[in-house]
């Protein structure tokens, strides 16, 4: 591994007043190896020791918000602090490192106080202070009270690695870290995994599919020195590594198929999961990943995959209740899309800053309504006025993606319509004027197409005509034409003005919606065979328009004004207009007096000279190695201020940090070079010692084992069955499900449609997701709701998880066709198939247990579906797979249950 | 070199087990299983003890409720036609509503309109030893004035349905936090190895245009999943997946899951995986559960007398019938218990369809009172009744079928048992009924009084999360009602 680096200006530390005087220390503090142990007495680091305290205890009354501040007094920023740390000293003078005063200074005064109006924290709060706390500030004031940023903010230092007294086990800088804390602790790394174990685990941890058994054998067997880096490259330039990351990626950014609040309506957004697939699997660099999705509407001349990318600006939850009140929602989105960008890009929690300034962190109110100012050139209006009890929803703009075909289709559907409507006209005019020669005449109606703004049709005949349709010119609600060529005039239907009683619509209707309304026009319009043809034509049009994929986009609109919300309220408008802006404490985005746009902030977060992009790597980076790894460098993956767990290896995390940004933020870069380390191969088997000492594996001195997702679980049941899809992008999958479980949706009334093509087989990162009626086997293998941003799942194990692999029909198919298969390719006798199902499995053979075990189910079995055929049928008749015409369905049946047990065992869905 | 390398791999795996199994003989796998059932054997990767009961240190102080039972009426009931009698409005029918009560106010669908007051919509006379208020809408309710105390002083501070719901369940309307279940299941576990702490049921009947409940409503939020609330169906599959494949009889299943447990076993010899041992203790439950729930769930052996109390019909998916489960699910040791009924929100025709949301809930919400009370449990069991709002004093709609729209400033619920004051009325609203201008009740403060009368004090029960310490009842003041306990 090359650790490339980087200017000067990367590493050197943002002003902020007397911190400055520190940075050689903090330095020097990151250099030094701190022990956990207990044993030796380490030199106190000011954010792992000392922060916590002062976060913990002291913070809610002296921190960083004004509003519930105590005495003046606030101990989150250094020159405030020095106030009670130096109070026993002449004003102005320093406290130096091996001055013994620490009883004289004033904070630890109070904490130790026996007076209980002095004492701090107050004894009322019940906030005390442990023995070992106080002893820590004690330790930490004796050695010079040293102060730092909070961690995180401090940008990655570059450090060498450390010698170790073993070279030999580094294959890499990551072993090296790792190595030289370990020998620290007297521990040792724990011995490389098995080959079966180590391709397994990396097929899971890069694709999140099991090996196949050949790729087992062939790389068992590949005893070339660079079989282990072959297999990675092979992995990482797989088509599933983009879903297995983008599985990740979703839950960040709280990816769903709907919109979330009240009737939990469908909205178009899948495109834009594509986008994220095609974006990993191309291995965009992740600034320009971050850039796209942020502001992709803003690069010049934007490609269709940058607008798609923009999906991610309206992903959040929606609401189409009625009776909603416009603006309460628009500070709603506002406040989630706040969260979200801090949470994904900062690792921060500046949503806790809505109501009041952060209590732990220095970010202020103002902050986030700033932040929030960078998002109010998002449309939201439209569809807090439209698309109310349907789905999915009309969420313009969307961008329209019809496929050439449907194009085609379209365009001569539209052919057929307007010839009817003319050849009606046609015969009217004639009827008409057969009538006119035997009456007197009567006055013509006025002919136009009429939107009144609730959208309620107030269409009169000509406008049955509908316009051209030209889909892939569609019109964004701006009227600006979002691919292709603008959409001529002619193309839009006239749209009443005040003077003839309509009011003007306050947005152009997207095409998609013209259409809609003017063949709705033509409904019931006509009369005799032409007619009844025109309708026939119209539901055809309707249907074909509806067919369309299409997906939510961004389009920057004129701002709305942001001010700050006092106490959060919507209500009061009283609070200053804020314009967009990075947190304060951050610095200030240059912009030439322009209004700084999404674009600048997502510059902002993804420089790593003048902006953000030191946090950024650090907050991606310490992800990346919780997929790999199992737990983060950071315990905290969504928080990495001020109560954040800071990490155990902070110059590792660092040296990531600066190895992403220096390698162009290359996922698959840094992917790989995690997955090269020896410590990424060791084996995830724990002594028990280990397990005592480091139980959180913080240390590194084995592998993480942990069950597998939820989607993985199905993706790895679907594919030893041999019925997985592996179809990359396209609309959702619906699997099966239980019966009435959106019963409590309204708005309108749902019934679950699952597919009953090869889309039921398809990967989990394709099925449909429900916000509020996830897929119950995807909530009972703890796969989020994706209200928010999700960093971690956690990983239980559950009954319910039990009785989803148990019962399932999903499981239930997958373990008969699985048991086709080894009856079919598995050899003849019983231990054969046994030895081939284990390989399909798990990778290895059966033992003479596990074979004897099973075979008595299998006996047990046979007996049983012997004396019950019509048990046999009903169980073979699970699921939509046509069922194998097979002369012994005993046999089939008995192999079934064999499949269940193996395909629930844990090994089968563990990574080790 | 793998192939060494390899042997050495395996040798070390070995070494491990065997090692385990010294220092660890004598553990058998019987005690693990019993401890780690259902919502408790959810076991985190990381966590190294599971708390057995809830968390240490809880409950804060004696309990006087062990349970709670919430009797949700979806859609947000109107006050001003159930318990909160305003004879103002009948003199202020159908005068616009002064502006002193509503400037300046959140309004829902009314929102630029013309507010006009609109008197009750039916009748009202007083109930019980102490004239309780009561309309004629819920003749059951007239006798149990004497177990319930109203509170009619209800705040909260959302207007809209969901949001509304969230806020009455988590106390905040952001997404992603705990419904009040999940704290409680959190903080005190459940009195059962064998069903979840929290569970969830929803009843059949109401209008025919029902607003919708999202799975928010019991979401475990930054709380570890295991402590969410599970739906429970009345009808159909009582869980999800809780019955075997068609074709698999009871026997089979269970030589099954042995063979999954063994097989768990026969990699993990020496129990080096403690996740492997809740592993096959979870499958152990699911497979327990595939009978005991369908058998919890199927009321029908419940004595006609008893069924007839309710008003339920076994398998009809009724309010009733689930109010029947709440007693049942209640003495299995579930420890908080929340039922659904949609269908109260009236915009339009309210005099027809609060009387049939009135029908469905009225019999069933006293059989569950005097249930209780008859098995003595209603001592320990908190009762708790009501929407997620309440309606204007406004009118909605024109002509013959007026409604009301949705009212947040003051609204009426009601508690009983589990140490809760009987046959009073606690607090009021103005003389319109608008807003709560007497002994006010927050959301906040009925969450504080709850959690109270089960033993926790609101304030120091907390969840670390993102670095703060959360609450159900959050950063603002809640207070614990001292003036509804007896």
């Amino acid at each position: 591994m090359q650790l490339i680096a980087l200017p000067a200006r990367f590493v050197s530390t943002s002003g902020m007043g007397k911190s400055i005087i520190y940075s050689g220390l903090l330095v020097t503090i990151l250099l030094g190896l701190n022990s956990v142990s207990a044993a030796a007495p380490a030199k106190v680091d000011f954010n792992r020791d000392i922060r916590p305290i002062l976060s913990n205890r002291c913070f809610a009354c002296h921190g960083p918000d004004s509003a519930s501040r105590e005495a003046d007094l606030r101990l989150d920023r250094e020159e405030d602090a020095r106030r009670v740390l130096t109070a026993a000293k002449p004003e102005g003078t320093e406290p130096k490192s091996g001055d013994k005063h620490s009883g004289e200074i004033e904070l630890l005064r109070r904490v130790l106080s026996k007076d209980p109006d002095e004492r701090m924290p107050p004894p009322e709060l019940s906030k005390d202070l442990t023995a070992a706390e106080i002893d820590l500030l004690r330790h930490w004031i004796d050695e010079g009270a040293v102060w730092s940023l909070p961690w995180s903010y401090v940008p990655p230092v570059k450090v060498a690695a450390p010698e170790v007294k073993d070279p030999a086990w580094s294959k890499n800088t990551i072993d090296r870290f790792i190595a030289a804390r370990l020998e620290k602790e007297g521990l040792k790394p724990s011995p490389a995994a098995d080959k079966v174990t180590l391709i397994r685990r990396l097929s899971i941890d890069l694709t999140g599919l099991p090996p196949k058994p050949a790729e087992v054998d062939a790389f068992v067997a590949d005893n070339s020195d660079d079989a282990y880096e072959k297999l990675v490259d092979r992995l990482l330039a797989s088509p599933h590594y983009g879903e297995r990351i983008a599985m990740y990626w979703l839950d960040l950014v709280r990816y769903a198929d709907t919109v979330g609040y009240h009737g939990d309506q469908e909205h178009r957004i899948f495109p834009y999961r594509d986008y994220v697939i095609n974006a990993l699997n191309r291995n965009l660099p992740f600034d320009q990943f971050t850039k796209e999705q942020l502001a992709g509407d803003l690069l010049p001349d934007p490609t269709l995959e940058q607008k798609l990318a923009t999906g991610y600006n309206r992903v959040l939850q929606t609401t189409h209740e009625g009776g909603l009140q416009e603006k309460e929602y628009l500070a709603i989105y506002g406040a989630d899309r706040v969260r979200n960008l801090s949470a994904v890009w900062m690792g921060g929690t500046l949503g806790c800053a809505q109501c009041h300034d952060h209590k732990f962190d220095p970010y202020t109110a103002k902050d986030f309504y700033s932040i929030q100012a960078f998002f109010a050139d998002i449309d939201e209006a439209q569809h807090l006025k439209r698309g109310a009890d349907r789905s999915p929803t009309l969420r313009a703009p969307e961008l329209e993606l019809p496929t050439e075909e449907q194009s085609k289709n379209i365009a001569q559907i539209t052919q057929r319509y307007e010839d009817l409507v003319a050849q009606a006209e046609a015969e009217k005019k004639a009827a008409e004027k057969a009538a006119a020669d035997a009456q007197p005449p009567k006055k013509d109606q006025p002919d136009a197409v009429a939107v009144t703004a609730d959208g309620s049709d107030t269409t009169k005949s000509e406008a049955a005509t509908p316009a051209t349709p030209a889909p892939s010119e569609s019109v964004g609600a701006d009227g600006a034409p979002l691919i292709g060529q603008p959409a001529t005039e002619a193309a839009t239907p006239a749209v009443a003005s005040p003077e003839n009683g309509v009011a003007k619509l306050p947005f152009k209707l997207s095409k998609e919606e013209r259409l809609q309304r003017a063949v709705k026009g033509g409904k019931g319009k006509y009369k005799g065979k032409t007619g009844e043809q025109i309708q026939q034509t119209r539901t055809e049009l309707l249907a074909a328009l509806e067919s369309m994929d299409r997906c939510m986009i961004t389009i920057a609109i004129a701002p709305r004004t942001i001010r700050i919300l006092p106490r959060g309220d919507w209500m009061n408008d009283s609070g200053e207009v804020v314009e967009p802006a990075i947190p304060a404490f951050l610095g200030k985005l240059e912009t030439g007096g322009k209004r700084p746009t999404r674009l600048d902030l997502a510059n902002w977060l993804t420089d790593s000279k003048n902006g953000a992009g030191g946090l950024t790597a650090h907050v991606m980076a310490n992800r990346f190695w919780y997929l790999m790894m199992g737990s983060g460098l950071s315990s905290s993956l969504d928080d990495f201020g001020g109560q954040g767990q800071p990490p155990v290896h902070p110059e590792l995390l660092d040296a990531l940090a600066i190895e992403f940004v220096g390698s162009g933020w290359d996922i698959k870069h840094l992917l790989k070079t995690i997955v090269m380390s020896e410590t990424y191969r060791q084996s995830s088997a724990a002594t028990p010692e280990l397990r005592q000492r480091d139980p959180n594996n913080q240390l590194y001195a084995r592998q993480s084992r942990f069950r597998y997702p939820a989607e993985t679980v199905r993706d790895t049941t679907l594919a030893i069955s041999g019925l997985l899809n592996l179809d990359v992008g396209g609309a959702s999958a619906k699997p099966y499900q239980p019966a009435g479980y959106y019963r409590h949706l309204n708005f309108p009334v749902r019934e679950y449609q699952m597919h009953k093509d090869d889309r039921q087989w398809r990967r989990g990162v394709y099925v449909h997701w429900q916000r509020q009626y996830l897929h119950p086997m995807l909530k009972a293998f703890d796969a989020p709701s994706r209200e928010e941003c999700t960093a971690e799942r956690p990983k239980s194990n559950t009954p319910l998880a039990a009785l989803v692999l148990l019962n399932d029909p999903t499981f239930v198919e997958a373990a008969r066709v699985f048991a086709a298969r080894i009856l079919k390719n598995g050899g003849s006798s019983a231990q054969e198939r046994l030895d081939f199902a284990f390989r399909q499995a798990v990778s290895r053979e059966a033992t003479p247990e596990e074979r004897k075990l099973l075979s008595k189910l299998l006996k047990d079995s046979k007996t049983y579906y012997h004396e019950h055929a019509e048990a046999s049928k009903e169980l073979l008749s699970i699921g939509l797979t046509p069922v194998a015409k097979i002369a012994n369905p005993a046999r089939l049946a008995a192999w079934t249950v064999v499949a269940r047990a193996i395909l629930s065992k844990d090994e089968t869905l563990t990574r080790e | 070199m793998y192939q060494s390398h390899d042997r050495a791999a395996q040798d070390f795996v070995r070494t491990i087990q065997r090692r385990t199994f010294l220092s660890q003989a004598g553990v058998g796998l019987g005690s693990l299983a019993l401890s780690t059932l259902l919502g408790r054997g959810a076991t985190p990767l990381r966590a190294a003890v599971e708390p057995a009961r809830g968390i240490p240190g809880l409950p804060h102080f004696a309990a006087k409720a062990k349970r709670v039972i919430f009797l949700c009426m979806a859609g947000g009931p109107s006050h001003l036609e159930t318990f909160d009698f305003k004879q103002k409005l009948i003199d202020l029918h159908d005068q616009p509503m002064p502006e002193s009560f509503t400037k300046g106010q959140p309004i829902a669908q009314l929102q630029g309109q013309v507010l006009k007051a609109h008197r009750p919509m039916v009748g009202f006379k007083q109930h019980g030893q102490n004239g309780q208020w009561m309309s004629d809408l819920m003749p059951w309710h007239h006798k149990m004035a004497d177990d319930i105390c109203i509170v009619k002083s209800m705040v909260t501070e959302q207007i809209n349905h969901d949001p509304a719901h969230t806020f009455m369940n988590a106390g905040t309307a952001i997404s992603g936090r705990p419904s009040m279940g999940a704290w409680i299941n959190y903080g005190l576990g459940a009195e059962t190895d064998n069903l979840p702490g929290f569970v969830v049921l929803t009843s059949i009947g109401g209008r025919n245009n029902d607003q919708p409940i999202a799975s928010r409503q019991w979401s475990s939020g930054f709380l570890p999943s295991r402590f969410q609330g599970v739906e429970f169906n009345s009808t159909g599959e009582p869980v999800h997946y809780v019955r075997s494949p068609a074709g698999v009889p009871q026997q089979l299943q269970q030589a099954t899951v042995s063979a999954i447990q063994e097989l768990d076993r026969l990699r993990n010899p020496m129990g080096t995986e403690p996740e492997v041992d809740t592993r096959i203790a979870a499958f152990e439950t699911a497979f327990r559960m595939q009978t005991s729930v369908p058998d919890l769930m199927d009321i029908s052996g419940e004595p006609e007398h008893v069924l007839k109390l309710y008003g339920a019909t076994p398998g009809d998916g009724s309010f009733a019938s689930n109010c029947l489960l709440a007693r049942r699910l209640a003495q299995r040791g579930v420890r908080f218990i929340h039922l659904y009924h949609r269908g109260w929100d009236h915009h339009g025709n309210l005099a027809r369809d609060i009387e049939r949301c009135a029908h469905y809930t009225d019999q069933a919400s006293y059989a569950l009172i005097a249930d209780l009370k008859q098995q003595g449990m209603l001592e320990d069991t908190l009762v708790i009744w009501g929407g997620e709002f309440g309606r204007t004093p406004m009118v909605q709609g024109k002509g013959e079928q007026p409604g009301r729209d949705h009212h947040i400033k003051g609204f009426s619920m009601w508690m009983a048992g589990g140490g809760i004051q009987p046959g009073i009325s606690y607090g009021n609203t103005d003389e319109l009924g608008y807003h709560s201008v007497e002994n006010p009740v927050h959301v906040r403060d009925m969450h504080a009084t709850m959690l109270h009368q089960l033993g926790i004090d609101h304030k120091r029960f907390s969840y670390r999360y993102q670095g703060l310490d959360m609450k159900l009842t959050g950063v603002e003041e809640a207070k614990v009602v001292r003036g509804i306990l007896s």
